[in-house]
């Protein structure tokens, strides 16, 4: 009567009625990539697994409010895992709300194509190819703000260049990025559907 | 800085798609940005086909594997942690009294499906010797011997059982061969004059299926078929309603994952 191999969508909503095996699953299929996200930005394996830890109770906890039409479960666990440790990282909150770390999430109608089949079709080789093709000060910005935490006018500071730049660069390495992962994947080009209005209560 | 900024135009919130993809914008930006896309008629589909790219970069790196002991720590602490929605359930219930407030000594917490295996026949035996003693002196079964006759019985003539636990009580979900399933739940916590328990069957789909309603008897009991087979389900549970619904209008406060 179990499927052998649970959809996400599924173990989400058998977490949702209190089911510890369920979120044993999950752990079971993302705790390696999430403690690599962690220790990538952390540098610490002690400390990234307290962070996964913290982050799989937390999505134990507010289970609730993570909404399969705005994206996977896989990328949430990760936002909340990568939120957690550059909160960590940088000294601000020291404990984030679920949902209001993912402030993006609000505005997904749904998981985006491109990324989504990238990540499922491709190898970390392969997706870490698509990366360092990337040219350095893309790369360098791309990385500085999602494994540093680091905001455009922050990269600007760091890297010595306007902030237009900084965030021209960002622009330039992400479509690129998609459009190499895109052709990889033969994916559609992702806009997702039509933005829906923010609900209140997230 | 403040976070409040003047409303942004098309144009520069296209700008920023990219910084608000990797979580790059300054709180005040994030702001002005969302506030722009929520109520923006335009689609900017550059700027969300650029939204998930963080998902890559996380899924560029090689998986570390956790330490041996990581997945036990985790498992202990959730089993003493609540789920938000279930605690905010049980405190948003109409109340003259909680409402899904489970009863202390609690008839199914030391019945382990081992356990009661084990004790099955003896439970069988005790359970109709009580229950005639029972029907001679009160002319009827109480319901928490009807409870526990229904589980034993079901165990003893190798029925499955499947644990039914939460907020708002405890029981198990016993089957036959072929699917077709009782639940006997005790310990139940009382419902207002207005609500019943309603029973949803779970499948692949995500969908529930309604398969039945009860109020606790007064002794916090019920014994209830259900009205359809468990074959092709895998979650069992409980919510609270105010009248018999399609689709469950509030969290389940029991569940019960089924299969082995």
């Amino acid at each position: 009567m179990t499927e052998p191999t649970p959809h996400d969508d599924a173990l989400a909503q058998r977490i949702r009625f209190g089911d510890r095996e369920a979120l044993g699953v999950l752990y079971d299929r993302y705790a390696s990539l999430a403690l690599a996200a962690a220790i990538r930005v952390v540098a610490d394996r002690e400390v990234a697994e307290d962070l996964v830890h913290d982050a799989f109770v937390a999505v134990w906890r507010k289970i609730d409010k993570f909404d399969p039409e705005r994206g996977s479960l896989r990328s949430w666990l990760l936002t909340v895992v990568r939120n957690r440790a550059i909160d960590r990282v940088r000294g601000l909150r020291q404990t984030i709300e679920v949902g209001e770390a993912d402030a993006q999430s609000l505005l997904r109608s749904g998981p985006n194509p491109t990324w989504e089949a990238a990540v499922e079709r491709l190898s970390v080789a392969d997706l870490r190819d698509a990366i360092e093709a990337l040219p350095a000060e893309q790369r360098q910005a791309v990385e500085l703000a999602y494994f540093g935490g680091r905001t455009y006018r922050e990269i600007a500071t760091i890297t010595g260049v306007p902030q237009g730049t900084a965030n021209g660069r960002l622009r330039l390495a992400l479509g690129k990025l998609r459009d190499a992962l895109a052709s990889s994947t033969a994916a559609p080009l992702g806009a997702p559907e039509p933005l829906p209005v923010r609900e209140t209560d997230r | 800085m403040s976070d409040r900024m003047g409303p942004l135009d098309h144009a520069a919130v296209d700008e920023l798609g990219a910084a608000l993809a990797l979580e790059a914008l300054e709180r005040d930006e994030l702001n002005a940005v969302t506030e722009h896309l929520e109520s923006c008629p335009e689609p900017h589909a550059e700027l969300r086909s650029l939204l998930g790219a963080g998902d890559v970069l996380a899924a560029s790196l090689e998986p570390v594997p956790p330490s041996t002991g990581l997945r036990g720590r985790l498992m202990r602490t959730v089993s003493t942690t609540a789920q938000e929605h279930v605690t905010a359930a049980t405190a948003a219930a109409p109340t003259d009294e909680p409402a899904v407030e489970p009863r202390r000594g609690r008839l199914f917490d030391w019945f382990s499906p081992n356990l009661a295996r084990g004790l099955a026949v003896a439970a069988v035996v005790v359970a109709i010797a009580f229950g005639i003693w029972n029907v001679s002196l009160q002319g009827q079964i109480s319901a928490r011997d009807q409870a526990l006759r229904a589980v034993a019985q079901a165990i003893a003539s190798g029925q499955t059982a499947f644990r039914v636990n939460g907020a708002g009580g405890a029981g198990y979900l016993v089957a036959d061969e072929n699917g077709t399933a009782t639940f006997v739940g005790a310990n139940l916590a009382r419902l207002n004059a207005n609500q019943i328990y309603e029973l949803w069957l779970i499948g692949s789909d995500n969908k529930p299926v309604a398969v039945g309603t009860f109020t606790p008897s007064t002794d916090a009991v019920a014994v209830v078929p259900l009205e359809r087979g468990i074959s092709g389900f895998a979650v069992f549970a409980v919510t609270a309603e105010s009248h018999r619904v399609d689709a469950p209008t509030s969290q389940p406060v029991m569940t019960a994952k089924l299969g082995s």
